[in-house]
């Protein structure tokens, strides 16, 4: 039967695959870029792997960050912290996380056009847990005033 | 909060425990102690109708405005 306990465990295992899916494309930087650049067809020159790495290297950045924020807030969940001031400010952390990402996507546009739908969707993505964030920030200041009513 | 609970005054003067108040209004002393703090964000009639009762007094008595 399924419950809330294995969704939130499948969130998990989510994340957790996000996260070595990051941390491969970090190790494997190097040979995923050359590969891109050379396989891409989109006419892009051998030397410009290079830029490739640094946008992957400057993004591990705000990913890691949005991905250990993302299981830390799951693990909150778990424990039956739901509506509370710590999971607002995770979701906070989480929304500049992609506006962050957005951010890097942005800069990476001079050498790579393509980059402003990864910055497009990042940005949009970062919009959509921030609306999230204030919703629960509402939450918790009416969950606080019904537990301090007597 | 302009607000001020004088509960513990009132309490006071008929002489009365936390424990004896909260068990008569039919409160947990917990939330008896959020309301004695001040920490307490709003206050149901039905609570303040039992206080009323219990220490003989008017709603005045219990809650006071300061202005800041």
């Amino acid at each position: 039967m399924w419950s809330s306990e294995k969704s939130i465990i499948l969130s998990k295992l989510g994340v957790l695959f996000f996260m070595g899916l990051v941390l491969a494309a970090v190790v494997a930087a190097p040979w995923l870029t050359r590969w891109f650049v050379e396989f891409s067809q989109a006419g892009l020159k051998v030397e410009e792997a290079v830029y490739f790495m640094g946008t992957i290297y400057v993004g591990f950045v705000p990913a890691a960050f949005l991905l250990y924020s993302l299981f830390k807030l799951l693990r909150r969940i778990e424990t039956g912290q739901v509506f509370t001031d710590e999971n607002v400010d995770l979701l906070r952390r989480i929304s500049w996380s992609c506006f962050a990402g957005a951010g890097v996507a942005l800069v990476s546009l001079f050498y790579y056009y393509p980059w402003f739908f990864v910055a497009l969707a990042a940005a949009f993505m970062g919009l959509i847990v921030r609306v999230v964030k204030n919703v629960v920030a509402q939450v918790v200041e009416l969950k606080n005033e019904a537990d301090y009513t007597v | 909060m302009p607000i001020i609970v004088n509960l513990d005054v009132m309490m006071a003067k008929r002489k009365i425990s936390s424990g004896e108040l909260a068990e008569k209004i039919g409160i947990s002393p917990a939330n008896l102690s959020i309301l004695k703090t001040g920490k307490a964000k709003a206050i149901r009639f039905s609570t303040m109708e039992k206080i009323c009762k219990v220490l003989d007094c008017q709603p005045g008595d219990i809650l006071e405005y300061r202005p800041d």
